[in-house]
């Protein structure tokens, strides 16, 4: 995970927010758009980071067994 | 006086002081059982302890017959006897008449509730410093034994959750378990969101680690929120009580930690559809409205605005009949006025009076030479008019009036 790398905690409350604004139907046309443009990118990034995700698992002394890593 | 004893003297000595004691008979003695020995006489061997102290304590054959549960070591007791010299030992002992188990008031009992009342007073299970867990832990600390089946479950609960898992290792039974759980929670200190402390199921004596003040307050200390899951559903621990959350086992545990990614995938499906639902059905207001105004503008609109117009112009043709009657009205008055008026200045009355006017077809007749013999002239009276010929035009100067 790179350091500034939108958290999933952080993706899915804009999600939501920008839902919200988007159901409310009070903007431009033009807002609206940028505000679809932005959550389909969340719906990308969110789905790639559960999807996609590898688990890592660390130990902080030493090995891990051998059936877990 | 200096007196010698044989040692059988002096035991038999003390034998006969504390037997002759009324408060060393018929009592009751509580505390913990320990090294039990059942002998094959029949006999029953222990020995009753508290946290200070200790006694031996025998149950004879005749007595064990009462019994109605299995004595063993561990077990809290209550011991109904007399205490006696074992004189061939010297050995104070209390003689067991009848022994009750001690509901859950033994020993170690007494010294866990003394603890759980201290750390209760001193807020370590207060409600209001219970911590949230974090809805999506980016990082999830768990410690436990690397060993243990407990670690797998977890494992195995977190699933697809995308997170970093970092295991603090952790000796969770036996001698050194609470040092060993107490470092281990304090070696997450900073890297971790949610904490996971757990152990799978084991005897009371396995679990006791978690009932230690040291684990307690390692577990107070945590900076993350800490889930505890040690044994089974009905093993409840002090650890348990300090924890922000207490898990009935390592799999609950888990599954309260993350959110179920399955769940997640499916709200961010349904996420998408509602963004793009939200955007078609802006679109589609946008678009009715921009019809409506466009119909509105055509026809409906530029009727009404034509009907408008034309009540307004109703209105005001309306009003301005209504001043044009008004003023006809007052010239009318205004007329009627002035010819009143006039008749009163006018000749009428005069004529009335027996004048009359002269009038040929040049005009009024004022002298006599007006007019010529033969002229036809108008006389108007007071009432009605003369048509007459002039005969004769008289300059008569005398004659006056």
């Amino acid at each position: 995970m790179k350091k500034n790398e939108i958290g999933l905690e952080e993706a899915l409350d804009s999600l939501e927010q920008i839902v919200e604004v988007l159901e409310e139907g009070k903007m431009t046309l033009e807002e609206s758009l940028d505000l679809y443009e932005k959550g389909m990118k969340l719906v990308k990034l969110c789905n790639a980071r559960l999807e996609g995700a590898q688990r890592r698992i660390e130990c902080l002394t030493g090995e891990l067994p051998s059936d877990l890593s | 006086m200096t007196q010698i004893f044989t040692v059988t003297d002096l035991n038999q000595r003390i034998s006969d002081r504390l037997e002759n004691d009324p408060r060393l008979h018929d009592l009751w003695a509580r505390g913990e059982v320990s090294n039990y020995l059942h002998h094959r006489s029949g006999h029953r061997y222990f020995t009753l302890k508290d946290q200070d102290s200790q006694i031996s304590c025998v149950l004879f054959k005749g007595s064990a017959l009462s019994l109605n549960f299995e004595l063993d070591d561990g077990k809290n007791v209550l011991v109904f006897g007399d205490v006696a010299v074992y004189r061939p030992q010297g050995r104070v002992q209390l003689v067991a008449r009848a022994i009750k188990q001690d509901e859950g008031l033994g020993l170690r009992h007494l010294q866990l509730e003394a603890l759980k009342k201290k750390l209760a007073a001193e807020g370590l299970f207060a409600l209001e410093r219970k911590r949230a867990l974090p809805l999506y832990p980016e990082r999830i600390g768990i410690v436990t034994s690397p060993q243990g089946a407990a670690l797998r479950d977890v494992l195995r609960t977190l699933g697809p959750y995308p997170a970093r898992i970092i295991l603090s290792p952790a000796q969770v039974q036996g001698e050194g378990a609470e040092d060993s759980i107490a470092s281990a929670l304090f070696a997450l200190r900073g890297r971790a969101d949610v904490i996971i402390v757990c152990r799978g199921g084991g005897s009371t004596e396995d679990l006791w680690c978690f009932n230690s003040e040291i684990v307690a307050r390692a577990i107070f200390a945590c900076d993350s929120p800490v889930i505890s899951a040690v044994g089974h559903e009905t093993d409840v621990t002090i650890a348990d009580y300090v924890a922000d959350m207490r898990a009935a086992t390592p799999t609950a545990a888990a599954k309260m930690a993350v959110p179920d990614v399955e769940e997640l995938l499916d709200r961010l499906r349904s996420t998408q559809v509602r963004i793009m639902r939200a955007l078609w059905t802006g679109l589609e207001r946008k678009e009715e409205r921009l019809e409506y105004l466009k119909r509105s503008i055509s026809a409906k609109r530029m009727y009404s605005l034509a009907r408008d117009a034309r009540q307004r112009l109703d209105i005001l043709c309306q009003s301005l009949d209504e001043a044009q009657a008004d003023k006809m009205q007052s010239l009318k008055s205004r007329l009627e006025l002035a010819q009143g008026r006039l008749a009163a200045v006018g000749p009428r009355a005069t004529l009335l009076r027996g004048y009359a006017i002269a009038r040929s077809q040049k005009g009024l007749i004022l002298q006599a030479q007006d007019t010529r013999p033969g002229e036809e002239i108008e006389l108007i009276l007071g009432q009605g008019r003369l048509r007459c010929t002039v005969r004769e035009c008289l300059d008569d100067k005398e004659a006056s009036l």
